[in-house]
């Protein structure tokens, strides 16, 4: 059997050759006692890595894939969503890169990791699941996440799940689940963690300063909307001098959406505030004496 | 028994499928069960040799150690015995001879051209069930330390499931070449192999002169 006829070897091959490509912005990071973790190169001087394995905010020391080792700092950590963002004093790294596309349940996945200065390695498996949002043993929400049946092995937290091109498709951790399950982080969440990280040092979460209760929406509601809507947010209380209150939403009122929005229950609000809103005025959709009105609120940020 | 006619499937998963079964015969035909006696039952591998008398068999030493008479079990179903030729404690290799002419050898990879992410199978006899298959990929190369001279050895770590059965078994490429020895399990969920240019360097050494 000629060696371009046989798909196997191909298959092989390729996924060695994926290794190899995401390998180069695999790194080794050590900022806990004992057990060593993995990261990947967000930019040429940020790591990203899962927040649970960085026990010190100084003196954090990376491998790199050519064995070479940087000192680095502390960036920002989001430990909600177990992430954290380390910054080297100079460049050098190979950024990596995100898959062309999502992740699919039955997707071949392989999750690596530099656990040793021996070098890369990974395990191999599909895309089980994907599923969110979930709160996380961390006290966050985390928006979506993969499952897979890739092994993690001791040191993958923090380092990346890839297709067989050997573009990202999330960041793996032990960290996230009770029991330390292993999840991945879908690469866009990732990403978006990361940037608001480099920029500001932590993610900001909105906050608009209600309690609310889900609610179901009669026909004759979701007719007034001109969509379907199941559930919708019932207003129990507003803060003093809260956005909410600023904006003029009353006890009573129906919040339907936020920003284009749907909003079913408490979790879909927490999800809509995660995003990068702070600060901005976005439009509120609410039922009020059954008619929808449309409200502009300026987001501000939870302490 | 009456077969059913399986129309050949189609696309890149029939393709992969017709492939993997093609290396997996291959590597079948090359696999011999060894029985210990009371110390258990192994793997071993025919290993080509040149004189072209008998046949020799690579294993590990613990499938062999402490037994007085291993007895090798063929594909074809008949069983007999075997003299133990070398062992290797320090990389846990051991080599048997059968008087048996014509059993064909398996190929053997140069593991030093091995790269992290290439598929491997394992075929063995885990679960008392011969020619078992179970598949993944390199996870990595390392060296483990040793408890010999030589200090550390190189190893093969790969995310095939193994069990006890697979012992001495073959760990083979995409192209059904032999590129390691399945030696041990770690952790419950990684095997060790020992490559087989290890495994080649034993042997010559075993059978110079």
């Amino acid at each position: 059997m000629a060696n371009e006829a046989n798909p196997l070897i191909a298959l092989s091959d390729a996924m060695a050759e994926a290794v190899e490509k995401a390998g180069a912005s695999t790194l080794l990071v050590e900022a806990r006692r004992r057990m060593p973790a993995s990261g990947i190169a967000y930019a040429s001087d940020l790591v990203l890595t899962a927040d649970h394995v960085v026990e010190r905010e100084e003196d954090i020391r990376l491998v790199l894939p050519d064995g070479s080792q940087r000192s680095a700092s502390l960036a920002g950590r989001d430990s909600g969503n177990d992430l954290a963002l380390l910054r080297l004093s100079e460049a050098g790294l190979s950024p990596a890169q995100a898959a062309a596309r999502p992740a699919r349940v039955g997707q071949l996945a392989l999750a690596l990791g530099r656990p040793s200065t021996e070098g890369i390695q990974a395990s191999l498996g599909v895309v089980s699941a994907l599923g969110g949002p979930v709160r996380t043993g961390r006290g966050g929400l985390l928006e979506q996440y993969i499952r897979t049946d890739t092994i993690p092995y001791p040191g993958f937290s923090g380092g990346p799940l890839i297709d067989a091109n050997g573009g990202v498709l999330g960041l793996n951790t032990s960290g996230l689940a009770h029991g330390g399950i292993a999840l991945t982080i879908p690469v866009g969440l990732a990403w978006q963690v990361a940037e608001a990280l480099r920029r500001h040092g932590r993610v900001r979460r909105g906050y608009l300063g209600i309690r609310s209760q889900p609610t179901a929406l009669p026909a004759v509601q979701q007719q007034a909307l001109g969509r379907e809507q199941p559930s919708g947010l019932l207003l129990v209380g507003i803060e003093e001098g809260s956005p909410a209150m600023q904006a003029g939403l009353m006890v009573g009122d129906i919040l339907v959406s936020l920003a284009g929005e749907p909003l079913t229950d408490p979790d879909d609000l927490l999800v809509r505030l995660a995003g990068e809103m702070v600060g901005q005025s976005v439009p509120l959709e609410v039922l009020r004496g059954g008619q929808p009105v449309k409200i502009a609120v300026r987001i501000g940020e939870r302490k | 028994m009456s077969q059913p006619t399986n129309p050949h499937d189609t696309g890149l998963p029939g393709a992969l499928t017709d492939a993997a079964e093609e290396v997996v015969r291959r590597v079948q035909r090359s696999l011999v069960v060894l029985h210990n006696g009371r110390h258990g039952v192994g793997a071993g591998v025919i290993w080509s040799r040149s004189d072209g008398a008998g046949a020799y068999i690579l294993t590990n030493y613990h499938v062999v150690a402490h037994g007085r008479q291993v007895r090798a079990a063929l594909e074809d179903g008949s069983e007999i015995p075997t003299r133990l030729v070398a062992t290797d404690e320090e990389i846990d290799l051991a080599l048997l001879r059968i008087e048996q002419n014509g059993l064909p050898p398996a190929m053997v990879a140069d593991s030093r051209q091995l790269r992290v992410g290439q598929l491997v199978l394992a075929v063995g006899h885990p679960w008392g069930q011969r020619g078992a298959v179970t598949a993944g990929l390199i996870s990595g190369l390392s060296k483990a330390q040793t408890r010999g001279t030589r200090g550390e050895v190189e190893i093969i770590r790969s995310d095939v499931r193994l069990a006890p059965g697979n012992s001495g078994g073959p760990l083979v490429n995409a192209s059904g070449a032999v590129v390691g020895i399945n030696t041990m399990i770690v952790g419950g969920d990684q095997g060790i192999a020992i490559p087989s240019h290890v495994a080649q360097a034993f042997v010559e050494q075993a059978t110079k002169g």
